[in-house]
């Protein structure tokens, strides 16, 4: 950190330091807390210390209920997303190939995006009632619009000269899509899901507020009526953690083996809605 | 030579066919879109006769519109809510690009804060509406803290984006002016970052506006979250409807009419290239 | 192959392109016989309509006037009989240089075994022996077109079409490969149809020189280069020979007569633009 030179014992005591910024604002955080909380006592109802934290996640994995829980919320997303994802990339790819398609349908793309989510609520409630279904259309219609158009977006602006190269070299029109369009598209794709799951994830949280019987969000909500803050801030780590989990260990093997394998870069920010 | 070659795209049957119909309603291109779309509607409603508290009719939503809209409700409701939306913004982007700033530009508050911003990037800003609730009770400052909460984080993230995409050499050209930091971080650093950050501004506030609808559901207290939810408990689908086209038209008008206009201004003025 | 059919016959070309104000025309009657084995090379000024004729026997664009035929069939699209080195690059970012160079031959059904001879054979006549797993962003500008140049040699094309495509790399590295092509088409035999604004480019590489005329184009002179030692495909000596030089000065008077001031000078291949 600084370049002056140093002795071994610095350089290590440097390295450690280096090593264990990224936790510094959890510590000092956790400090503040312990601090706060051991001198002015607020009762559970109100706010939970560190221990009351780490208690009611063992009580909640030891009951089962956590696990549940995870695994409701998991099978939501993972079915809304697979969905919208398949849907979507299907979808962005025959409206991509199809200009004028694309130039008619975009209106549509862009206020269906705009109103995805949790907007579906109050009417979705009415049609499908309380629970899985209800969650999985919300991940779903989150998901779907966003990877729809990224695909389009990502189709259009593959170089028009990659595919003509391809097709002297023989290629027909599937062949051409497989080994230009589809690659070609994909940081943009990538970008979609991204964003899409980010949605997703947040919708399926709000869905399960109020529109489940299972699942994080409602684990949340129920402790909310018992007003167990410990349970509340319990449940809003698991999320983060399941959400840094899915970003390590689902999305960026998969950018780092193509996207950045190949030197390429998406132009978009992705998620934008619109 | 390129324009001949863009204009003479391989030849396909049907989309010609199509854009031959399309070209001489051009002006009716964001209409007619729609207008399917409703008279799908329609045919759905009427082949299944459907009920009113199922699915309301196009008509029966256009009157609920002009009924909700003459006594000034809609307006109330919307009103409520985009007042929250940009207030959120606002004190978003005074914590938001301050922060990336200091993360985009050294090393040390990266390496401290990028971990914990990624964390938290995952915990939805609806999760803590609970907590919130207790804390601050059903109020205004309960959604504020939510919407917050969602739209700062991809502001801080962009902005990082951002400074971290500047070329080392427009600093160092600067720096061999004799440029202080200050006149750096302002003229190299800030217009810079500026399309990122708008472009985390249009991120933050697609998640920010659906953290705030959520949030009017469970707070209630005016809003079209308020509304839409609201109208649920009487089965009043045409209301919903009504507030779903609203955000739906609200949202495209701020993201079209405010955000957008800065982002290509920006890029258009520069010709800077977003990665 | 008997010299009764030509590889490549334009007969009455001529091309319009549509831009907002009517048609445009881009070229005009061109009339053209390629045979085996021939190299032509083809100069003109910028927008002359040279890109269009190309595009146009490759099967990019549908010619508004006349017939195109390969060896004696007529064009009616993009086939694996005419294969096409672009000047942009265009390779596939996704492919390694062995995946792309062997694509066209996985296109055609070619045995794994025969591919991979085919492709060793050709990364070590371009020189890319030691880069066969790297992807195209990690070579530099000039080997990422021996890429693009050993992949259409691969898929082994009746006719090799190739637009500018050395425009894009550096002057040293052009010269080389430039000799690199020559030593090619010398040990394979085929036949190219070469474009270009590099005046001792056309004289270097080609059997025959074609000038065209300022859009719309019509082919105005033909030069035939002597047969050279095939040995002697080098710049040193191509310099050094008073009758090439005796050569390139004739078509460059032919070439400035179209550009007015313009020049063309230095390595054959730079152009200084009309004003």
């Amino acid at each position: 950190m600084t370049d002056t030179p140093r002795t071994p014992a610095r350089a290590r005591l440097g390295r450690l330091v280096w090593r264990l910024l990224p936790f510094s604002p959890i510590l000092i955080f956790g400090a503040a807390w312990s601090i706060y909380w051991n001198v002015a006592h607020p009762p559970l109802a109100v706010m939970p210390s560190i221990a009351n934290v780490v208690g009611a996640v063992i009580e909640l994995a030891q009951s089962g209920s956590l696990l549940t829980d995870i695994l409701a919320s998991l099978w939501r997303l993972g079915l809304g997303a697979l969905l919208g994802i398949a849907m979507g990339v299907a979808a962005g790819f025959v409206t991509g190939l199809n200009k004028p398609l694309a130039t008619f349908l975009n209106p549509l793309l862009v206020f269906f995006n705009a109103i995805s989510g949790i907007v579906w609520l109050p009417l979705m409630i009415g049609w499908v009632g309380i629970g899985t279904g209800l969650a999985v259309f919300l991940i779903w219609n989150s998901v779907f619009f966003i990877v729809f158009q990224n695909t389009v977006l990502g189709v259009q602006l593959v170089p028009e000269v990659l595919e003509q190269s391809v097709r002297t070299l023989g290629a027909g029109r599937w062949e051409t899509i497989r080994s230009v369009t589809f690659p070609g598209a994909l940081p943009y794709i990538l970008n979609g899901v991204r964003s899409g799951l980010g949605f997703g994830w947040r919708a399926l949280i709000a869905a399960e507020l109020v529109g489940a019987t299972t699942g994080l969000g409602q684990m949340i909500f129920r402790a909310a009526d018992f007003s167990r803050t410990d349970i509340i801030v319990a449940g809003c780590l698991i999320i983060g953690m399941i959400a840094m989990a899915m970003d390590r260990w689902l999305l960026l093997p998969i950018e780092r083996r193509t996207v950045q394998r190949w030197g390429m870069v998406a132009r978009s920010e992705g998620g934008r809605p619109g | 030579m390129s324009i001949a070659t863009t204009a003479n795209a391989p030849p396909q049957a049907f989309p010609s066919a199509l854009s031959a119909v399309l070209r001489p309603l051009k002006g009716l291109r964001i209409v007619l879109p729609f207008a399917m779309v409703v008279a799908i509607w329609w045919a759905i409603k009427w082949h299944w006769a459907l009920d009113d508290r199922v699915l309301a009719s196009p008509a029966q939503v256009a009157i609920a519109a002009l009924q909700l809209g003459n006594r000034g409700i809609l307006a109330d409701y919307a009103a409520t809510s985009l007042r929250m939306m940009g207030i959120a913004a606002l004190i978003s982007a005074l914590i938001g690009v301050p922060l990336g700033f200091a993360i985009g530009a050294n090393r040390v508050v990266a390496r401290a804060l990028e971990g914990t911003l990624r964390f938290l990037q995952g915990i939805s800003g609806v999760a803590w509406l609970p907590l919130a609730i207790i804390w601050f009770g059903f109020s205004d400052t309960t959604k504020l803290t939510v919407v917050i909460y969602t739209l700062v984080v991809p502001i801080i993230v962009n902005t990082i984006v951002g400074v971290r995409a500047i070329p080392e050499n427009y600093v160092l050209a600067l720096q061999s002016l004799g440029a202080s930091r200050l006149r750096i971080m302002w003229d190299v650093y800030l217009p810079g970052a500026l399309p990122s950050i708008v472009v985390g501004l249009r991120l933050g506030m697609g998640y920010g506006w659906r953290a705030l609808i959520a949030a009017e559901m469970l707070v209630r207290r005016g809003g079209l979250g308020d509304l839409i939810f609201g109208a649920r408990t009487f089965s009043q689908i045409d209301r919903i409807m009504v507030g779903m086209v609203l955000i739906g038209t609200l949202y495209i008008i701020v993201d079209r009419l405010l955000v957008q206009p800065i982002e290509t201004m920006t890029l258009a003025r520069w010709g800077v290239l977003r990665k | 192959m008997s010299g009764a059919v030509d590889k490549i016959e334009v007969a009455g070309f001529r091309h319009f392109f549509q831009s907002e104000s009517g048609p445009v025309q881009a070229t005009s009657i061109i009339d053209l016989r390629i045979q085996a084995g021939e190299f032509v090379t083809l100069v003109g000024p910028s927008g002359c309509g040279k890109t269009t004729l190309l595009k146009a026997i490759a099967g990019f664009i549908k010619p508004s006037e006349g017939r195109i035929f390969c060896n004696g069939r007529p064009v009616t699209g993009p086939g694996r009989d005419r294969g096409v080195v672009f000047q942009e690059l265009a390779i596939l970012p996704w492919r390694t240089v062995r995946r792309n160079i062997g694509h066209g031959l996985d296109i055609a059904g070619t045995k794994p075994a025969e591919r991979d001879r085919i492709v060793a054979r050709l990364i070590d006549l371009v020189g890319l022996r030691g880069f066969e797993d790297r992807y195209p962003h990690e070579l530099s500008g000039g080997m990422r077109q021996r890429v693009a140049v050993a992949r259409t040699w691969a898929a082994d094309p009746d006719v090799i079409l190739m637009d500018e495509p050395f425009a894009a790399v550096d002057a040293m590295t052009r010269l080389t490969l430039q000799e690199e092509l020559a030593r090619l088409c010398a040990t394979t035999n085929k036949t190219v149809f070469f474009i270009t604004h590099g005046v001792e480019e056309a004289v270097f590489l080609g059997d025959r020189v074609l000038v065209m005329t300022r859009r719309p184009g019509r082919i105005k002179a033909e030069i035939a280069v002597p047969r050279r030692t095939p040995g002697g495909r080098d710049w040193e000596s191509f310099t050094a020979d008073p009758e090439m030089q005796a050569i390139c000065e004739q078509v460059l008077r032919l070439v400035r007569e179209e550009r007015g001031a313009t020049l063309v000078a230095g390595d054959g291949a730079s152009v200084v633009p009309a004003a």
